[in-house]
């Protein structure tokens, strides 16, 4: 189908986009990176192009319904939130370097999405528990949450790599990321946008729950492992605001938080429960 | 008072290390309930598996429905009781920093300010005061001003209320558990499965291991269950007709549908599955080696003879089963032919198929031999299957209470973490002719907008003070 071929071309787009930052970086080239927000920007408009394609076909096979229902769609639409939001926060923070860290990511999940033989691209229509309203909202705030978390995962890399190369401060990789007090308040920023759209997915997928099953919160896997996401940034966001912490205890504490995403957005589908159709 | 006849334990209550280190707990523990399968069947069958000691300890801590547990219960409610203590704690000084007058007239705001935010004016001190009154009134809602002869300080505000967001956001948290308590104490969990074209008027509740009645006092009819399937075989919809009778009365009809659950008297009802049982009528396909003539089919229904064309025997229909010796649907047929002896025998569904995968099996039974009478051979064309439709029935007075505290939690958050609390000063001092008009500003967070927002209450007080200049 069209869409996914257009979309297995956008994972390499955003290899591209990702090696151009890494030249950047290496080279201390300006450049490069001006070439890699645009390569960037290519590939988003031709994932925005992709996934309307895919949301249209939906509709000519009769079965029309948001692509944001299995697998393949929600890691399509990963990838179109990391970049999205990425960009935004380039054009904010005018700091092209964080694109070294975020790029693989939407690329990993891309990648996944179109050459994995778990993952079938086909368009299926809807079982009766996913026909509703709140699947759109579910899924949208779920992953713009994910893709903050991600960026913030990215940027705490960053601040971790930083502070330990200022031992060794020759080398020139390093010389373009920002200063370690941006990093962190860059990542301060990041949870908060993380948090907030994590706390509106679990209410809303709680809110459907509750109309599909009767039940607003039954401790299914998936269901627990989002809460204890939302619990590690909740600790994090006390021990910012509360506390002080900052720095590389806020950085480890956010890598910790986004594996506690990957496991509640991959992990669980080993565990089983009622998420089991996004296998 | 509280707070002085029991320090320690106040003090202990109200740390934030505490919650911290509550969070972590249940985040932690949680992780138990994932891995330990929760659910009856399942749980039985990973309780094989272990060790009698082990099993011993995972059922004293209550593994097995570890979120209803007395530890993991007790977990939370310290952390509610941590949220409750903490706010009262700060509560007080929070409230007293909100109604604070604020003083104008300090210097400390303007400190290390940049030249940019000096405005000169040409014009009267009086005048000049009057009309940055007048410019700041129109912006913000509240302004204090100290004046003397020589100098004015204004002081404006707006977003106060921030501070108060966080205390909504732990209110919200303590409102959804809430919620959840009133849901578990008043409200109940049930299920059904209700054959169609039949009544019933109690449910089934699961109580930990045990299954108890409950009458709902009106009755539920399932008038039609219907299942819809696309193209490709996925099904599209379960569908249950319902009618919900009060005293012989039909007082409701309704649709049930996934995701479309439907109220009645404060009991909720969602279309939660579904199966099908054999009825009692089967559908018979006969052939007569004999004579040479085309089979017949035969409706036969549980229990009631029927003559057997061609001859003078009755058949009558003795079994229905949905699989018989795991070899699929079977029916039991009695032959009574006049004057002799009764002859039964079963009849698979999948006859063919079975007499393939088991060459001779039907010789070997005359009990499972579709010919033991001859000259007849039987068939089954067709069972009568029935369906049943499965409702959860809920009723969880909690439900208002916990939906309150998701809207007030996100409103929480969006004060505490998107609003912030911004101050500005202005100082106007001078001689007449050559006044100047400094602004500062702080905010609780995000300095950087703050500093954006200065910039542009600067420009558009410069073009408001001196409307002549072209900027």
């Amino acid at each position: 189908m069209l869409h996914s071929v257009i979309l297995s071309y956008i994972t390499f787009f955003y290899f591209l986009s990702f090696l151009f930052y890494l030249l950047m970086m290496v080279m201390e080239k300006k450049a490069f990176g001006q070439i890699a927000t645009i390569i960037t920007l290519t590939g988003l408009a031709g994932h925005t192009f992709a996934l309307i394609v895919r949301w249209v076909e939906s509709y000519r096979l009769d079965i029309g319904h948001a692509p944001l229902s299995n697998l393949y769609e929600s890691l399509i639409f990963f990838s179109w939130t990391i970049i999205l939001l990425y960009l935004l926060m380039e054009r904010r923070i005018k700091n092209r370097t964080v694109g070294t860290f975020v790029t693989p990511l939407a690329f990993l999940a891309l990648a996944y999405a179109s050459f994995s033989d778990n993952v079938s691209s086909e368009i299926r229509p809807l079982i009766p528990a996913l026909q509703s309203n709140w699947l759109t909202a579910h899924v949208i705030t779920c992953f713009f949450g994910y893709a903050a978390f991600a960026l913030s995962f990215g940027i705490s890399l960053m601040y971790l790599l930083k502070k330990s190369h200022m031992a060794n401060i020759k080398t020139g990789f390093f010389n373009l990321l920002p200063g370690a007090g941006t990093l962190d308040e860059l990542n301060y920023n990041m949870v908060i946008i993380g948090f907030l759209m994590l706390t509106l997915g679990i209410i809303t997928g709680s809110v459907w729950a509750n109309a599909a099953w009767g039940s607003y919160w039954s401790w299914d896997p998936k269901e627990t492992w989002s809460l204890i996401t939302w619990l590690v940034y909740a600790t994090m966001l006390h021990a910012r605001m509360v506390r002080g912490w900052k720095g590389k205890r806020l950085a480890s504490l956010s890598i910790i938080g986004f594996a506690c995403v990957l496991f509640t957005y991959f992990g669980v589908n080993f565990l089983a429960g009622l998420h089991s159709y996004a296998v | 008072m509280v707070k002085k006849t029991s320090k320690p334990l106040w003090d202990f209550l109200s740390s934030v290390r505490l919650t911290v280190v509550l969070l972590i707990l249940v985040a932690i523990t949680s992780i138990f309930g994932t891995i330990i399968p929760q659910e009856q069947v399942t749980a039985t069958r990973f309780a094989r598996d272990l060790s009698p000691g082990l099993l011993n300890l995972f059922n004293s801590l209550q593994l097995f429905d570890m979120y209803h547990s007395v530890w993991f219960r007790s977990i939370i409610c310290l952390l509610a009781l941590n949220l409750i203590v903490c706010s009262l704690d700060r509560f007080p000084a929070t409230l007293k920093l909100f109604r604070l007058t604020p003083k104008p007239d300090r210097s400390k705001p303007f400190e290390g300010m940049p030249p940019h935010r000096v405005l000169t004016i040409e014009g009267g001190l009086k005048e000049t005061t009057d009309n940055v009154g007048d410019f700041l009134k129109e912006r913000y809602n509240t302004m204090v001003i100290k004046k003397t002869d020589k100098e004015t300080y204004f002081h404006c505000e707006k977003g106060r209320f921030t501070i108060f967001g966080v205390y909504l956001v732990h209110l919200s948290v303590l409102i959804i558990l809430m919620g959840g308590i009133i849901g578990s104490l008043l409200g109940f969990n049930g299920y059904v499965n209700i054959l169609e074209g039949e009544s019933t008027d109690t449910v089934f509740l699961r109580e930990g291991m045990s299954y108890n009645d409950k009458d709902l006092g009106f009755g539920i009819h399932c008038e039609n269950f219907s299942i819809d399937f696309y193209d490709n075989g996925m099904p599209k919809e379960y569908r249950s007709d319902l009618k919900f009778i009060m005293e012989g009365k039909t007082v409701k009809e309704a649709i049930l549908l996934v995701n479309h659950p439907i109220k009645f008297k404060g009991i909720t009802f969602y279309q939660a599955s579904y199966g099908s049982l054999a009825g009692d009528k089967a559908l018979l396909k006969i052939s007569n080696a004999e004579i040479d003539m085309h089979d017949f089919t035969l409706e036969v229904e549980l229990g009631k003879p029927v003559p057997l064309p061609g001859n003078g025997a009755r058949l009558i229909l003795a079994d229905i089963s949905d699989d018989f010796m795991n070899m699929g649907p079977a029916v039991k047929i009695s032959i009574m032919p006049e004057g002799r002896e009764e002859i039964s025998f079963w009849l698979f569904k999948y006859q063919y198929n079975i007499k393939k995968q088991y060459p001779g099996i039907f010789d070997n039974f005359p009990k499972l031999n579709p010919s033991s009478y001859k000259p007849y051979t039987f068939y089954v064309d067709d069972i009568e299957t029935v369906y049943y439709s499965g409702l959860q029935v809920n009723k969880n007075p909690g439900i208002p209470l916990v939906y309150t505290g998701f809207f007030t939690i996100i409103v929480g958050l969006f004060v505490t973490f998107l609003t912030s609390h911004r101050r500005i000063w202005v100082h106007i001092t001078g001689k007449p002719g050559n006044i100047s008009v400094k602004v500062a500003g702080k905010a609780s967070k995000n300095q950087v907008g703050m500093e954006k927002e200065l910039d542009r209450l600067v420009t558009s007080l410069d073009s408001c003070l001196n409307p002549g200049r072209e900027i």
